[in-house]
């Protein structure tokens, strides 16, 4: 087969015009389209409100079809849980009665630790639930890790604002509409979070790997101070993101760092709670630096 | 086919469909609507269905739409898969200028020269793609970008074929 034609403009000076303007036209495009793509990268903030009403416009299309799609998988996981149910049983009842006996004791430390906080004159910082949405979609066409969640401006919700379920953290949202917003994920490469490790305290970096995983590296130069299985939590440093939330459990150990698996799996958690910035400051330097 | 042709079927008042002109176009955006599928995963991997589609109509005809009706397209795309504004306009534009300096060299062509072309192009956004994430802020490893390259290469027969037999409904063939 030969190569198609084309538009032939043949001898019609209209027709020879109009391809030579849609040309021009397309060139002036390119150029358009790189000058959008320039001021999208340094100065993101210019297209909030645009990209907040594509949200908005997507949402009412993305929230049903993603109930769906929880109820077809619930119905797929619930039929598996009847299988091998009198085991599952047996072990879920030995688990329960550790857990019984871990929280009794949690509650105890929970106790002294606010003890100590009062004879300290420590302020308690309570971490508010602004609005709790559906997990509704992902990008998953693209090298970045973004989530959409089911709650916008009108429920408070604003650009900066961490998001977490009850599992761990999730990310922070970057873009708002009025129903909807996209939450910038924990394994997105551009996401960092101050962290530390549970079992030692020892301050960490948290950084997303972009393929579902995060890159941990200790602060401090030295031996590599993580375990297998380690639990990563937030520090607070920074003020944005609350302390004490899970980030990820260590599955691998590097050089000079190890791989972590994101606890909150936004796969598998359909809901999502948008937080209050720890610091109310941090929400403003973060909408400062997006705006940079 | 030959069974198709065997079929007795009238020859009279057969055209094109209503809005043939714009049907191209429209496909391209439902395609880009896809990125609205609540799909929640943790890696991506998946191909750019809207710019398969635009790859696919521009190889099978170089008049489905003039060529600067990407730069919207590619706006339509941008604002629904949540990519930096302006790169796909840039992108989508740009692969229609490239295909016209591709037709003008091709004197031949046959199913595997579009599907290489058709891998170039592929290779050429998704690199685009990654060069613009690292500006961006999320410099990820090259190797991430493989399985979707990979995914979108052996997708685009598919597209190929959506394209093409839409283009035959469109005109009343």
């Amino acid at each position: 087969m030969a190569a198609p034609a084309g538009p032939r403009p043949g001898w019609s000076r209209r027709a020879q015009y109009s391809l030579f303007f849609g040309f021009l036209a397309a060139v002036i495009g390119l150029l358009v389209g790189i000058f959008m793509l320039v001021l999208s990268l340094v100065a993101p903030q210019t297209y909030s409100a645009v990209r907040g009403a594509a949200l908005d416009v997507a949402s009412p299309i993305t929230g049903p079809l993603a109930e769906v799609g929880a109820t077809a998988k619930g119905l797929v996981s619930g039929a598996g849980n009847y299988w091998d149910a009198a085991n599952q049983n047996a072990k879920l009842k030995k688990e329960r009665a550790e857990l019984r006996r871990t929280a009794v004791r949690a509650a105890g430390v929970f106790q002294e630790n606010k003890q100590l906080k009062a004879a300290l004159g420590l302020r308690e910082q309570s971490s508010a639930a602004i609005a709790t949405g559906r997990i509704v979609g992902s990008s998953f066409e693209s090298p970045r890790r973004f989530a959409i969640i089911s709650v916008g401006r009108g429920d408070g919700v604003q650009v900066g604002m961490p998001v977490r379920t009850a599992d761990g953290l999730v990310g922070r949202i970057i873009d708002a509409g009025h129903i909807a917003s996209r939450v910038l994920l924990v394994s997105d490469r551009a996401n960092t979070v101050p962290a530390r490790i549970l079992r030692t305290g020892a301050p960490v970096i948290a950084t997303g790997r972009g393929d579902g995983t995060v890159d941990i590296r200790p602060l401090e130069v030295g031996r590599n101070p993580f375990r297998r299985g380690d639990i990563i939590v937030t520090s607070g440093t920074g003020g944005l993101y609350p302390p004490l939330v899970p980030i990820a459990r260590v599955i691998r150990l590097d050089d000079d760092g190890a791989r972590g698996m994101p606890l909150a799996d936004p796969t598998q958690s359909s809901f999502a709670i948008v937080e209050k910035p720890f610091e109310p400051a941090a929400l403003a330097a973060a909408t400062e630096a997006e705006e940079r | 086919m030959v069974r198709a042709a065997l079929q007795p079927r009238g020859r009279l008042n057969r055209g094109p469909r209503k809005g043939v002109t714009v049907i191209p176009a429209i496909s391209v955006v439902l395609m880009s609507c896809l990125a609205m599928l609540p799909v929640v995963t943790n890696r991506g991997g998946w191909p750019e269905f809207g710019f398969l589609m635009l790859v696919a109509w521009r190889l099978l005809r170089a008049d489905a739409w003039p060529a600067w009706w990407a730069a919207p397209l590619g706006f339509v795309n941008d604002l629904l898969t949540g990519a930096p504004i302006g790169l796909s306009v840039a992108l989508w534009t740009f692969v229609m200028l490239l295909m016209d300096l591709v037709d003008r060299r091709t004197q031949w062509r046959d199913y595997w020269i579009e599907w290489a072309v058709a891998a170039g192009l592929i290779i050429l956004a998704e690199t685009a793609e990654w060069k613009v994430a690292a500006w961006g802020g999320a410099p990820v490893p090259f190797k991430e970008m493989l399985p979707s390259i990979v995914v979108s290469v052996l997708a685009f027969p598919l597209f190929a074929h959506i394209a093409s037999s839409l283009d035959r409904w469109r005109l009343g063939r």
